[in-house]
């Protein structure tokens, strides 16, 4: 656990970044620091691993004041990752993340081993392992500072917006990524954001801090949205709260999933079966969707990949209500695809079906 | 008469030759490992810099021959001692290259030794392993000006009576003669083309890791 009690600090200049911030960090948790630019998020982080020392209270990890510890030997049970991954320029990736267990003591083919190892689960190929920093893309670079952050196996992970430098989709992709590890290695880890649905999406704990470093509040992701403290949470979480709340209620087994007839790429359009308003979604060899065609309206008498309408998104079988919702209003059909783990179909489901499970579950929440 | 005198005299260019080169590199070597120490401080240290930086500016404006004069009586030896020269030249040598340690170290991007910081890198190794390394690029361009402009400096002490390839011009003046002056000309030219190609491929070799669009 990273505990902050009182915590301040004050600039040389005078500026009073962090003021008496009282904080946990629970451990194999991810907590999340978000707030206004300039609000404190990045002092406060910098003050765990001494980077910036705090003017006065008391940080301490797993109950040791951080003060009373070597600041060297300090940091190397920390892991940190930071916005342009900062890699080394003059190392090749694999002995980017083999630099720390190299400088501990590890015998060089061992250490490389293990950073080949630790690539691999980060999900990056391992062509790049002998390449330089330059030549990999942000969002790659990204997964090796994260591998270079693990490679001593500390059991605290700081990380200062990781994810921000990267474009909407790699960011997602290396969100869905970095959850799935986490899962695995079950750090402790203080993050830092300015993205609201990085935060609801990642954190097991968010603490919203306004401008000076006053902690506004700290609560789960849903609890958050649910029960915002102040007009500021409630403001920052954004308007969108509503819907962004629907990504917290799972789907359990009263939302009536439909029976969906289907078909294929290669099908007489004459003997394809229909719904009653000339939607039929087409699936693979292995059931899995590829998305909606209109019969009425294709360009020959047989099915075509030009013919399927790919807009529509898909939603987990035992997903949440916000990916139901959403998969329902993106579908030309306007019936929503449910999948299970593997991608196969299990059926449709309608808006209407939807909002009545959504109306069940704030009942649910209301009685509770 | 021409070519004559260059066979009749090969011994001794050889050896000319052969100190002229050492007193280059010699006072090249020191004159780096005198700056690394100055520069990293003048790096470090904000108001180090401009201090520092002015100081060693203004040693490179003190005229060579004054200095190998100069030299004997602070080091108590003979004016004819080579040791003056090499003194000298790694005057000048620390001189420029302060400033060149000091920007090489500040080309470092602030992410990385941030990062190495951060991961428990001591100071040291942090300097040694990563600082340093990254600024190798930098401070071989300075090692290169250095270098050429030594190879020129040291013929001055030709005029102290001290041999290297300066010393051709002494005697081309005295005999009258033009061949071992271009003799001297000729060499010199080549051998500070030869250091600087040597610090190309050395710069090279250090920094397999350099994005390879950029030239140098
Ligand atoms: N070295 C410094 N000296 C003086 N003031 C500083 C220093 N570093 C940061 N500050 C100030 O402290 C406050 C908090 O800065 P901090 O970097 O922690 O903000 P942040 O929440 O991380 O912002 P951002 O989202 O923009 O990264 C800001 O007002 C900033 O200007
Ligand atoms: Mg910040």
């Amino acid at each position: 656990m990273i505990n902050f009690d009182n915590v301040s600090k004050v600039y040389p200049d005078g500026t009073v970044a962090v003021d008496g911030l009282t904080l946990q960090a629970p451990t194999g948790k991810l907590t999340i620091l978000i707030g206004p630019s300039g609000c404190g998020k990045t002092t406060s982080m910098r003050m765990i691993n001494r980077l910036i020392e705090p003017s006065s209270g008391v940080i301490s990890l797993d109950g040791t004041d951080t003060q009373s510890l070597n600041r060297v030997d300090l940091r190397r049970r920390i892991g940190y990752v930071i916005q342009n991954a900062g890699l080394f320029p003059h190392r090749t990736i694999v002995d980017n993340v083999a630099a720390m267990p190299r400088l501990l003591g590890t015998p060089k083919r061992e250490a490389r081993a293990n950073a080949m190892e630790l690539l691999e689960r980060v999900g990056l190929n391992e062509k790049f392992a002998n390449r330089y920093p330059w030549q990999l893309s942000g969002g790659q670079q990204q997964r090796v500072g994260v591998a270079r952050a693990l490679a001593t196996d500390p059991p605290f992970l700081l990380m200062d917006e990781p994810f921000s430098a990267v474009d909407p989709i790699v960011r997602a992709q290396l969100q869905e990524e970095f959850l799935r590890l986490q899962r695995e290695i079950g750090k402790t880890i203080v993050m830092v954001t300015h993205d609201i649905d990085e935060a609801l999406k990642l954190g097991d704990q968010v603490a919203v801090l306004r401008e000076g470093g006053h902690l506004a509040q700290v609560a789960s992701p849903a609890h958050l949205l649910a029960h915002p403290a102040d007009a500021f949470v409630a403001d920052f979480v954004g308007t969108a709260r509503g819907y962004r709340a629907l990504g917290f209620v799972t789907a359990d087994g009263t939302l009536g999933v439909d029976r969906e007839p289907t078909v294929r790429v290669g099908d007489d359009a004459a003997t394809a079966t229909v719904g009653a308003d000339g939607w039929a979604l087409a699936v693979d060899e292995s059931n899995i969707p590829q998305g909606w065609v209109q019969l009425g309206r294709l360009n020959g008498a047989q099915i075509t990949e030009s013919d399927i309408n790919i807009s529509g998104t898909v939603a987990k079988e035992f997903g949440n209500l916000r990916d139901m919702l959403n998969s329902a209003l993106s579908s030309p059909s306007g019936r929503g695809v449910v999948v299970d783990e593997r991608g196969v179909l299990v059926g449709t489901v309608s808006a209407e079906a939807i909002v009545a499970a959504i109306r069940t579950a704030k009942q649910e929440v209301l009685a509770s | 008469m021409t070519i004559d005198w260059i066979f009749a005299n090969i011994g001794r260019i050889s050896e000319l030759t052969a100190s002229h080169i050492f007193l280059t590199l010699v006072p090249t070597l020191l004159g780096l490992i005198v700056a690394l120490p100055l520069g990293w401080w003048a790096h470090r240290r904000r108001g180090a810099y401009p201090v520092i930086v002015g100081a060693a500016g203004l040693l490179y404006t003190i005229p060579s021959l004054a200095l190998f004069v100069l030299l004997p009586q602070v080091l108590g030896t003979k004016i004819l001692d080579p040791l003056n020269v090499v003194v000298a030249l790694t005057v000048y040598t620390v001189a420029l290259l302060v400033r060149v340690v000091a920007d090489g170290l500040s080309s470092v991007p602030i992410e990385t030794v941030q990062a190495a910081t951060a991961m428990g890198y001591r100071g040291w190794q942090r300097l040694w392993l990563v600082e340093l390394p990254v600024a190798v690029p930098v401070i071989a361009s300075g090692m290169r000006v250095a270098v050429v402009a030594n190879v020129s400096i040291v013929t001055m002490a030709a005029l102290l009576g001290i041999p290297q390839l300066g010393s051709l011009f002494t005697q081309g003046f005295q005999l009258r003669l033009f061949v071992p002056i271009i003799t001297g000309i000729v060499l010199c030219l080549v051998l500070a083309v030869l250091l600087d190609l040597l610090l190309v491929w050395l710069n090279r070799a250090l920094t397999p890791w350099r994005q390879k669009t950029v030239t140098s």
